[in-house]
């Protein structure tokens, strides 16, 4: 290996990005409206109160509604005669959800708001049955304001948490995996594209029948795609993390820049983790172009390499909850490590002393390693 | 100087059923511009990539200055103008150059300037290759391939897309470097540029139907004009 080969091609793959802007835009500004978009989404969705219908008669639903309206998220709207007129307002968009008192059901009379029924009883609650995320959150609204009314004395729960805070979201979950998925998917694609073309442009001829030995070659891009990955991861990561406010303006209301997302352990640990993913993606990028004659056709990679990988990987469901046959599947691929390896970090604070974030960290720089090799072995195959 | 700059002894390639060069063997002495000439398809660029070390022969060897190819070190000494441009198309003239000369471990200021000089793209150092002219573009794929002074050097259709002021001045830089010492191997499907070369190869189906002077070769093909020369013994050669 010849340093001044290698950082010859990486100089020069960096000179070339320099120049196109918009390959400079994707890399940049595209992850960071992405993040900054998916943030506003999940953290200011317009969740309105449950709009609540009660099928019960006159006496039960002036007591349990009145009780149940006070309950927070909760905004009681009418009292249905029947099943079926409740089904009826479902269907025209005035409630989100019915809830069916039994015929027999007597609240406690006395001491109001104490209605603890006198037998057991099973309550029917209709809903729309389209979007079962948003109907489940207010489901769960529901129950709690039930359990409330209808026994006050009952224990409340306090949660406290081993790892991230209480009142952590969504978005502090996906936010790691977010990150991760940046670094894999942009080096994949361009490393992928730029290869071919050097393939394409008849410049690898060139470059084989100069000095320099294949491994040199992708080091050199490991080394000049991974300074454009380690850029991109940083300026993701700090926007994830950082919350700037910003106070309001006149007519424009207050905001923040950055997410603001809680990190537990070392962002130089959490940049270590994509930078290994980031690299492997390189010189998976140089292999799978070996198999792609045009440009088109290293896109057709993105399906058969990205999306599995997005689905499989715990980006959105966590690898344990996978089916039993997907899950050694999933064991396979560098982005599981990748994301896996950055919620180790991000949410749970680990620090090189775990044993899991020395797994993920030495799974992907092996999984680098062996593409490498992969790819120094197939530049052989040239189109004569 | 010892021996042949090129040599090749029984130096065969195949691609499943079809050998694109059967058999060829060559002994070419230094300081001399061959010319090899022959249709589209006649292996051309196969025996090219074969003398240079980038394809492995099926059988035979290749030696470039004494040494058995593929070799990293004759490569360093080997120049290669590959027929489509190979130059990085965002990247500058000089860039590219300077690109190339580190790769060849050339880090010689002055080499650089003197390749922009050969080619005669002096005043566009900083042009990117994409805002060049086809032949500029032509002519710095040639700089690019002697920014290393190298003492063999391949040209494969240097001239194809090249205007013919363009082509006289790329013929006399050809025959300046031969003078230096330089042994240059030149591809080409055009019989009128055989005449400038010293020696040439007639080519057909991957093998070497005839070698000499323009003159010998006319002369032993009992015509006037090498292109009957050449067809006269393409007609043997089936016969």
């Amino acid at each position: 290996m010849n340093a001044r080969r290698i950082l010859a091609i990486s100089r020069r793959i960096a000179s070339q990005f320099r120049r196109d802007h918009r390959t400079m835009a994707l890399l940049f500004v595209v992850p960071l409206v992405v993040t900054a978009l998916l943030g506003w989404v999940i953290r200011d969705q317009e969740r309105g109160d449950v709009r609540l219908g009660i099928v019960a008669s006159p006496l039960v639903a002036e007591r349990v509604g009145a009780a149940l309206g006070a309950a927070p998220g909760i905004d009681y709207r009418i009292r249905a005669d029947s099943v079926d007129a409740a089904r009826a307002l479902i269907r025209d968009g005035q409630l989100d959800i019915a809830l069916v008192f039994p015929a027999g059901f007597l609240p406690g009379i006395g001491g109001t708001p104490q209605l603890s029924p006198t037998l057991p009883v099973v309550l029917t609650v209709i809903t729309p049955g389209v979007d079962p995320a948003a109907e489940g959150t207010g489901l769960a609204t529901l129950q709690r304001a039930v359990i409330s009314v209808l026994d006050p004395n009952l224990p409340g729960l306090t949660r406290e948490t081993v790892w991230g805070s209480p009142a952590s979201d969504a978005l502090d979950a996906f936010a790691p995996a977010l990150i991760g998925f940046f670094g894999f998917f942009f080096v994949f694609l361009l490393t992928g594209i730029s290869f071919l073309r050097e393939r394409v442009g008849g410049t690898l001829e060139r470059l084989l029948a100069t000095p320099v030995t294949r491994p040199e070659i992708v080091v050199g891009y490991s080394l000049g795609f991974g300074i454009f990955a380690a850029l991109q991861v940083a300026v993701i990561t700090t926007f994830a993390l950082m919350d700037v406010g910003v106070p309001a303006l006149g007519p424009l209301p207050a905001f923040s820049i950055g997410l603001g997302i809680a990190n537990a352990g070392s962002p130089l640990l959490a940049f270590l983790v994509v930078l290994l993913l980031a690299v492997g993606m390189v010189n998976l990028g140089i292999f799978v172009s070996t198999f792609a004659r045009t440009e088109l056709q290293v896109i057709q990679f993105v399906p058969v390499v990205i999306v599995p990988q997005t689905l499989l990987g715990g980006v959105i469901w966590p690898v344990d909850s996978l089916p039993s046959l997907l899950q050694p599947i999933s064991r396979l691929l560098p982005l599981t490590y990748g994301v896996d390896g950055l919620r180790e970090v991000m949410i749970k604070g680990a620090d090189l002393g775990s044993a899991a974030l020395r797994l993920d960290l030495g799974v992907l720089a092996g999984l680098a390693i062996a593409f490498a090799a992969l790819a120094a072995l197939t530049i052989r195959r040239e189109v004569a | 100087m010892a021996g042949p700059a090129i040599e090749a002894v029984g130096l065969t390639k195949s691609f499943g059923p079809l050998v694109a060069v059967d058999g060829i063997d060559l002994a070419l002495e230094p300081g001399r511009i061959y010319g090899v000439l022959g249709p589209n398809g006649s292996g051309k660029t196969t025996l090219i990539r074969l003398l240079t070390g980038l394809a492995r022969p099926t059988s035979g060897h290749a030696r470039v200055l004494g040494t058995e190819m593929p070799s990293r070190a004759a490569l360093a000494r080997i120049g290669y103008m590959t027929q489509s441009d190979g130059v990085y198309a965002e990247l500058s003239v000089l860039e590219n150059l300077r690109f190339f000369a580190a790769l060849y471990g050339t880090t010689d200021a002055a080499a650089l300037a003197h390749a922009v000089e050969i080619v005669d793209l002096g005043g566009r150092e900083g042009t990117p290759a994409y805002q060049l002219s086809g032949g500029l573009r032509r002519r710095l794929s040639l700089a690019c391939a002697l920014v290393h002074l190298p003492a063999v050097i391949f040209l494969d259709e240097p001239t194809v897309g090249v205007d013919p002021t363009l082509r006289v001045q790329f013929w006399q830089h050809f025959h300046r470097l031969a003078e230096a010492g330089a042994t240059l191997f030149v591809s080409s499907h055009v019989m009128d540029e055989a005449d400038r070369c010293d020696d040439l190869l007639f080519m057909r189906a991957g093998r070497v139907l005839a070698r000499g002077t323009s003159a010998e070769l006319r002369a032993r093909a009992g015509t006037t004009d090498l292109e009957s020369a050449f067809l006269r013994f393409s007609d043997e050669a089936v016969a």
